[in-house]
């Protein structure tokens, strides 16, 4: 299963399995996959400030 | 208060708000604040570092007329908040030919906000320089302190940081550098608590990256100037980095007496196993206190009577300020008396989910305490002092 991050500024959790609907990511895309300027839904922080979790 | 020369040509020309008592219609002052704004003369070109709050804008205009500042080719906007930028659209009007120097993200929020013309910027990079002749200007990106947008000015020649918003204090004094480290202490734990907590990995990372620079001076934009960067730079690694303290902090409401009963029960049973208390009465409690005490305590116990179907609403206010700033507490539980039923735990639950702690077994009663809770709450005390101990929290 792909790995969950989750954003350092605001703690929201990317998680394949429920992809990121308001930026239009279907599920199942793994966070290595997104494009490289998505951003957190919640404080937009770029994919650069998550960190995988676990 | 004058403009005042801090170093050969480098002036402090910002604004002390003594009689402010409160921030963001939400943190208090108790000691007031500061909008620092300073001035580098170089040899070839001027430069203003920040601004100052919208309010004291006159204030910033006539240091710089004491001063005979005919002219300014630069005003660096570290922070797009209005405190340290909302004087720009003044400044930039006395000054013409000033460019705005701004990280990218800067630049945007300065348009939305204050809508300065886009011709008025210069953005740089990371690490980026801008000579003023005698001297020069580094830029460090820093974002999340505490906005994406900030950025540091390094003025390598005189080990001069200047830090924006990072290692600040709210603190009104007409000293120019710390002379009371205790005072400034509490200050910066205050600003650091309220304003920098939720952002530690962001604060862990802009450590790391400043620790290859000469740095002998730091000039913030709120409260005194370190001249012993040390003191500030050991404080911050020591909120940052260092594991929580064996401390319970215990904020509490009790409308009719039970729930304060077993709240003095608690910090007695605690007290006993050595465990340091820190215990707020919500009706009366200044939220920064609050703040400053959770960036060192390894558990909260929240205290609360049910009303309403569920937790106090004063307690709900607190949890979600906790469950905001993100301290580092490992351990969660709740205590509270209830009349007839409710749901205090599942709502308090609802509103702390950035809180990734253990939560321990929560003492609810019914009316007043009696013995089996009295006992729950011994036990609870048990729970707390030897997790804190298997952890090594000291």
């Amino acid at each position: 299963m792909a790995a969950k991050y989750e954003c350092s500024v605001c703690g929201y959790v990317y998680d394949p399995e429920r992809g990121d609907p308001d930026g239009d990511i279907a599920p199942v895309i793994p966070f290595e996959k997104l494009p490289v300027d998505w951003v957190c839904p919640i404080y937009r922080a770029s994919k650069d400030d998550f960190k995988k979790e676990g | 208060m004058a403009a005042r020369e801090i170093k050969s040509n480098i002036y402090t020309v910002g604004a002390i708000d003594w009689d402010r008592r409160l921030f963001d219609a939400l943190i208090p002052l108790p000691d007031g604040t500061s909008y620092n704004s300073y001035l580098i003369k170089g040899s070839e070109k001027t430069a203003l570092i920040d601004t100052v709050d919208p309010t004291m804008e006159d204030i910033l205009i006539n240091h710089l007329n004491q001063l005979g500042v005919e002219n300014i080719n630069y005003v660096v906007a570290h922070h797009a908040e209005q405190d340290h930028s909302g004087a720009l659209p003044k400044v930039l009007e006395k000054y013409p030919q000033a460019k705005v120097i701004a990280t990218p993200k800067c630049k945007g929020m300065l348009i939305d906000l204050l809508t300065i013309p886009e011709k008025r910027f210069i953005t740089v990079d990371d690490k980026e320089t801008i000579s003023l002749g005698d001297r020069a200007l580094e830029f460090i990106h820093a974002p999340w302190v505490h906005w994406p947008e900030t950025m540091l000015t390094y003025l390598r020649e005189e080990g001069l940081l200047f830090s924006c918003d990072l290692f600040g204090s709210h603190l009104a004094t007409n000293d120019l550098y710390v002379t009371d480290e205790g005072q400034v202490y509490e200050a910066a734990k205050r600003y650091y608590a309220e304003i920098m907590m939720p952002f530690r990995t962001s604060i862990e990372k802009h450590l790391e990256k400043i620790k290859d620079y000469q740095i002998d001076t730091i000039a913030p934009s709120h409260g005194p100037i370190y001249d012993n960067p040390s003191f500030i730079l050991n404080a911050y690694r020591s909120w940052v980095f260092d594991e929580p303290k064996n401390i319970v902090v215990l904020p509490y409401i009790s409308m009719h007496g039970s729930t304060h009963r077993m709240v003095g029960y608690l910090v007695e049973a605690l007290t006993q196993r050595g465990v340091t208390v820190k215990q707020f009465d919500l009706t009366a409690t200044d939220i920064g206190k609050l703040a400053i005490a959770l960036v060192d305590a390894a558990t909260i116990i929240i205290g609360t009577p049910t009303v309403l179907a569920g937790p106090h609403p004063i307690v709900i206010y607190a949890a979600f300020l906790a469950n905001a700033l993100r301290p580092k507490l490992k351990f969660i539980s709740i205590i509270g008396s209830y009349g007839w039923g409710g749901r205090a735990v599942e709502q308090l639950a609802g509103v702390i989910p950035n809180l990734k702690a253990e939560l321990l077994e929560p003492v609810l009663c019914k009316g007043v305490p009696k013995e089996d809770d009295f006992k729950a709450l011994d036990s609870l005390a048990t729970t707390i002092a030897e997790k804190h101990k298997e952890h090594n929290f000291a």
